[in-house]
């Protein structure tokens, strides 16, 4: 045997990993408890600071929240619509389109037209519900798009035509898509803006501008105010039942996940806490000869500290790798895009879970430095 | 040779001295008044019937315990002065422990449960800790965990751990309580061995037998001195 000079933090190593290699079962119940929490505060932490993006992106399928129309009249100039997207921010606004609103007569009744973008407004409405084909361009003047009640009223379908009549002049349009909205829409006729306008004899004319923009309400706001300033004769503001309900949902989702998050932390520190208790109450002997020894309660504080730092660098690593997973598997199931991991994510986790080991180490730990060596290895 | 321990137990200065030591836990009085002078050199028994308080007084001279009332006296110093290093240094520098249940660190060898006392003391030198197994007959059983081990090599183990930073006084609490007959020999004659090398040793046992093993046996009755014998000639 070859005998060889061992440094005390070699020494200090093997009372570490041995004390930890002996009790596999309550090491385990300490690393899954401190993972599992691991794993929550980083899939919710992901989850949090990847939502505003997220819910944004989700609630923008609901339609515009951004309205500007004339403070005084019927009517507004179009080309309002392409100034104030030059003076937004880019990226702000998503999607938005001028409307013209009249009443025309067709062979039949009258009915409500409304002149629209087309290729603005499928961005700007994507939760309607379209059989046949949208109308992808705004220069077709030939065909149209109707609400499905309108439609069941003139008895037309998709490939009929309907047809317009101003005296003499009729203008005919091919149906080529019918629209389930649940609102108004259902109940008028969809035509090309400029086809509108001609109809109508309203040239560069629109009834109202409808935006969607990205942003967080208070943005939003003062998007509005600034906009008022530019066009002091218009009517701006922005949808508030929208802006307002989607920074809610937004608050509550949040306020929701940080509840998950302390709720979880606090039962893991109780299931720690409890687990070192347990060790420490086994390992009473242990202690009490060591301090016989001459170990001090530090060293016998380091000791635990180590062992748990120990346990603790483990559970942050898989319980960060299964949080990452399960804000994926959120992200799919809630919103089905990926979560992007924010830069605060991972060293937010791995602060908490030290927290939490060292909050659920300090009853045990003063427990180990109150044994009594004298009680405990009394021999009866 | 007895009448010269007596004359030593009065005149020299001890090692341990306790004055009116009392220990009391709650209505219940361990030590009362027990007024003691141990010598180096000398291996005293502490005898008596279960709570009779050897123990207690034990633990108290090896600063595992304290009094309520009265002193312990190390070469002169009262440890009522120490404070919490103190009595940590002089555990670990000047004690040697060894117990009935020996109390070894389950998942350390028997080399390792020796270099532990090495750990709290100073420097972990395995090379001594190897020799000091070797004297107990221990050495080809160095890398055994307690569980593999019988009572009888746990209790050699216990005792190199005792002496492996070699110190002035070895402390034995009931050493061969959890032994066999033969083992019990085996421990008594390294104990009378370490004695002979002119260790002090203060041994406590309930066992009159044993007890004449030692030079001097204290006889303790419901936490009161009752006497003592030296060498076998009763004094008191």
């Amino acid at each position: 045997m070859v005998a060889t000079k061992t440094s005390r933090t070699h020494m200090l190593g093997r009372l570490v990993f041995r004390a930890l290699a002996m009790r596999l079962r309550r090491v385990a119940v300490v690393f899954a408890a401190l993972a599992v929490g691991a794993a929550i505060v980083t899939a919710m932490a992901a989850v949090y600071f990847d939502i505003t993006a997220k819910m944004s992106r989700e609630l923008r399928t609901y339609g515009a929240n951004f309205y500007i129309g004339p403070s005084e009249g019927a009517s507004m100039s179009e080309s309002v619509h392409q100034q104030v997207i030059d003076e937004a921010p880019p990226g702000l606004i998503s999607a938005g389109t001028p409307y013209l609103y009249g009443v025309v007569r067709t062979e039949m009744s009258k009915v409500v037209l409304m002149g629209v973008q087309f290729e603005s407004l499928r961005p700007l409405v994507p939760y309607w519900q379209v059989a046949g084909n949208w109308i992808g361009v705004n220069f077709d003047d030939r065909n149209a798009m109707i609400g499905r009640k309108l439609a069941e009223q003139l008895e037309l379908g998709i490939g009929k035509t309907v047809t317009l009549v101003r005296g003499d002049e009729k203008r005919s349009f091919q149906i080529k898509g019918l629209i389930e909205t649940g609102d108004a829409v259902d109940n008028v006729l969809i035509v090309n803006l400029s086809v509108a306008q001609q109809w109508l004899r309203q040239p560069g004319q629109a009834s109202h501008i409808l935006l969607r923009v990205n942003s967080d309400p208070s943005r939003v706001d003062a998007f509005a105010t600034e906009l008022r300033k530019l066009h002091p004769d218009l009517d701006i503001r922005p949808i508030r039942k929208i802006s307002a309900s989607e920074g809610q949902v937004l608050g509550k989702i949040k306020g929701l996940m940080g509840l998950v998050c302390v709720v979880i932390l606090i039962l893991s520190t109780l299931c720690v806490n409890t687990t070192l208790l347990a060790i420490v109450s086994e390992r009473s002997r242990e202690f009490a000869l060591q301090k016989a020894l001459g170990a001090t309660n530090r060293s016998i504080v380091g000791q635990i500290v180590i062992e748990t730092a120990l346990i603790v660098s483990a559970a942050v690593i898989a319980g960060c790798a299964a949080g990452y997973l399960l804000a994926q598997v959120l992200g799919q199931v809630v919103f089905s895009s990926t979560i992007d991991f924010r830069a605060p994510v991972l060293p937010l986790a791995a602060l908490l879970s030290i927290v939490v080991a060292l909050a659920a180490a300090i009853v045990p730990a003063r427990r180990a430095t109150q044994i009594e060596p004298a009680a405990i290895l009394k021999g009866e | 040779m007895s009448s010269s321990l007596l004359e030593k137990a009065t005149t020299q200065t001890a090692a341990i001295e306790t004055v009116g030591l009392c220990k009391r836990f709650g209505q219940v009085t361990a030590l009362d008044h027990v007024n003691l002078r141990i010598h180096r050199g000398e291996f005293t028994a502490f005898m008596g019937a279960s709570g009779s308080g050897k123990t207690t007084l034990m633990n108290i001279m090896t600063c595992l315990d304290t009094a309520t009332e009265g002193k312990v006296l190390l070469d002169g110093r009262d440890v009522a002065t120490f404070d919490d290093e103190m009595r940590r240094k002089f555990r670990s520098e000047k004690i040697g422990l060894v117990f009935q249940q020996f109390h070894l660190i389950p998942y350390l060898s028997a080399l390792e449960n020796v270099m532990l006392a090495q750990h709290y003391h100073s420097v972990v030198d395995e090379p001594t800790a190897l020799k000091v197994l070797e004297q107990f007959g221990m050495g080809h059983r160095v890398h055994h965990l307690p569980k593999q081990l019988s009572g009888g090599e746990q209790q050699r183990v216990c005792i190199a751990r005792a002496l492996v930073n070699e110190p002035p006084f070895i402390f034995a609490d009931e050493p061969t309580g959890n032994l066999d007959e033969e083992n019990e020999q085996v421990v008594m004659d390294f104990l009378k061995q370490l004695h002979s090398q002119g260790r002090t040793i203060i041994m406590v046992t309930h066992n009159p037998d044993l007890a004449r093993s030692a030079n001097r046996i204290v006889r303790l009755h419901h936490g009161k001195y009752l006497g003592e014998e030296l060498e076998n000639a009763p004094k008191v």
